[in-house]
């Protein structure tokens, strides 16, 4: 139970962290194409 | 610490932390800043916005300052599936759209609202009804980020409520006024990093320092028996179930949403709104669980205010830093949704009203960013005065909310059946405002005959609620066959039993009554739209100056349909 409740908390943090992860590699991608093709990220 | 005071910063800390939050972000934003700015990048950044950019912007704008606030609520209310029942439908709100999303940009690629698309398909009343939902909820939605502001700011230092308005939408007014657009989803990204980092520390950091899991599992003696109880019914009927009728509602009658449909790269649409599900999911249950925490450890709300729950849980388990750093959390996730309302206020009036309505197919670029930026100017003031008076907006929210169900159904049926036209779309949610306003007002006594009237119209809602969902992902069949079992699932188990939850009655009612009109009078016509025909009308409107230079023939801009249609 003790296990579960921790699981039940702290899943959230980590999906948030991969999420995290995920956006700012993909923002880091865009920035070095938009360099590529001299134009601006937004 | 039930009754331990929270933390308080003085003054001059809070006008730092303000100062070093909108200063940064303003800063930020002349990375991008041009002399010229161009009303289609104003808009919605020229519909060239990347994965990474796209999914940041539309998980920073879909998360408010309430969003924290209602999920520790729920959690502390409903217990254990509190937080899910909190988070979990308004990230479905996100993803339910994007099937949609994708037909949409399919048919208006270059559109900068969805306003737009229903005006080249239907024509300006369907059109004006739209803009005037979409109008509404975001004004809506801007007083509350400044009223969040404001009572972060009174809460946590010596400083007005007020003050904190004032100071909230200045900064957000400063940054977004030049660029619009390419400034909000910029500044959604940084945002969206600090209040990611923050939330991902604080989570943890409370549930540790409270006395961690075996502490929270001791605590669940103090929960009653539905509070305990994962499939708690009360939680589904009180808190789930009228968020899920509002899932469609809240995403069609949201220009942010569209706004961003329309601005991402179409062949990242599906990985932006999925990526955005799981981030906004994530972190509103995340923080949702320490309400969950407050509720196990016995904790009463200071001044028996709910919003005080995640403030005292910090302030009362962790160092002062972490409450600066939850002051940049709430204010962070406050600003990007109010720039994003800013930015959507400016397209809406831009395009729907000046560029449709006033110029009529001749609109000039540069009076458009004028309009935009004059609108965020006002919209700003609007918020303010608002928000400081306190005034009620709970007639103006039901309104709204009506309208954004009764929306619903002829949005999307006009985008894939070829039969509705400018008459049922508006008659059917004209139609659908009176029969809810009945129902939610209780003007006719919701018993006998009359109630199974009221509960029919809503079973029929909840049948075209199911039956939209499922057609979005799986096709017509599927939606068909999913819309009548939930259709008859609700006239067997929700008659003699839905006129008790006169809210969530009334929301469906809206639903099926403006469908129901809206079938039958699409039926009754013998029209026939060719959708390939929005794609000519609805263009950008920065080409103009294109072909004007090209010709140099007249500083006149050329219409709107002449530049789309080469």
């Amino acid at each position: 139970m003790t296990t579960l409740f921790a699981v039940y908390v702290l899943i959230w943090p980590a999906l948030t962290l991969g999420v995290l992860v995920l956006i700012c590699r993909a923002v880091w991608r865009d920035r070095r194409e938009a360099r590529r093709q001299r134009r601006s990220l937004v | 610490m039930n009754n331990a005071p929270l933390h308080q910063f003085s003054t001059l800390t809070v006008i730092l932390l303000m100062f070093a939050f909108y200063g940064g972000t303003y800063l930020l934003t002349l990375g991008i800043r041009k002399k010229k700015e161009d009303a289609d990048a104003f808009m919605v950044s020229n519909h060239r916005v990347g994965f990474g950019i796209g999914a940041a912007s539309m998980t920073a704008t879909w998360i408010w300052a309430a969003s924290f606030y209602a999920a520790a609520t729920s959690g502390y209310t409903y217990g254990v599936s509190g937080p899910i029942h909190y988070g979990l439908w308004g990230a479905l709100m996100i993803l339910f759209i994007y099937p949609f999303g994708r037909r949409f940009r399919k048919l208006a690629p270059n559109a900068h609202t969805l306003g737009e698309l229903i005006h080249a398909r239907h024509g300006s009343s369907s059109q004006l009804i739209l803009a005037l939902s979409n109008l509404l909820g975001s004004i809506i939605s801007l007083m509350v980020n400044f009223t969040a502001a404001g009572a972060l700011v009174s809460v946590l230092s010596p400083l007005s409520f007020q003050a904190g308005v004032i100071m909230a939408g200045t900064g957000v007014l400063l940054y977004t006024l030049w660029s619009g657009f390419r400034a909000s989803v910029l500044t959604d990204f940084a945002q969206l990093v600090a209040l990611m980092a923050i939330a991902v520390v604080i989570i943890p950091a409370v549930f540790f320092a409270m006395g961690g899991p075996s502490e929270l599992v001791a605590g669940l003696d103090n929960l009653s028996a539905e509070q305990a109880n994962f499939f708690s019914a009360d939680a589904v009927l009180n808190q789930g179930a009228p968020f899920f009728v509002a899932v469609l509602a809240y995403a069609i009658g949201n220009q942010t949403i569209s706004q961003r449909l329309f601005a991402v790269k179409e062949e990242h649409i599906k990985p932006t709104f999925l990526t955005a599900t799981i981030g906004y999911g994530a972190i509103v249950i995340g923080l949702g669980m320490i309400g969950l925490m407050a509720l196990t450890l016995g904790v009463e709300p200071l001044n028996g205010d709910m919003n005080n729950l995640i403030p005292q849980m910090v302030s009362g388990y962790l160092p002062p830093v972490f409450i600066a750093l939850f002051f940049i959390l709430v204010i962070g996730s406050l600003s990007s949704t109010a720039d994003s309302d800013l930015s959507a206020l400016s397209a809406i009036m831009m395009a729907d009203v000046y560029g449709k309505n006033i110029a009529r197919g001749k609109a000039n670029p540069e009076r458009m960013l004028l309009v935009g930026r004059l609108t965020m100017i006002v919209a700003t003031a609007i918020g303010i005065i608002f928000a400081s008076f306190s005034l009620d907006i709970l007639v103006m929210l039901v309104f709204v909310g009506a309208l954004w169900g009764a929306i619903v159904f002829p949005v999307i049926a006009s985008c894939f059946w070829n039969r509705v036209t400018n008459a049922a779309f508006t008659t059917s949610v004209l139609v659908a405002m009176l029969v809810f306003c009945v129902a939610r007002f209780e003007w006719v006594p919701l018993s006998g005959v009359t109630g199974l009237f009221f509960e029919v119209l809503g079973s029929i809602g909840g049948g075209v609620i199911i039956g939209l969902m499922v057609f979005g992902f799986l096709g017509r069949v599927a939606g068909f066959t999913a819309g009548g079992l939930a259709l008859v699932a609700m006239l067997i188990f929700a008659t003699g039993f839905l006129r008790d939850y006169t809210v969530l009655l009334a929301s469906l009612t809206a639903y099926g009554t403006s469908t129901l009109v809206c079938v039958v009078m699409s039926l009754a016509s013998r029209e026939r739209f060719d959708f390939d025909s929005i794609r000519e009308q609805v263009g950008n409107y920065d080409e103009h100056i294109v072909d004007a230079e090209s010709v140099e023939s007249t500083k006149e801009p050329v219409p709107a349909p002449l530049a789309t249609q080469r």
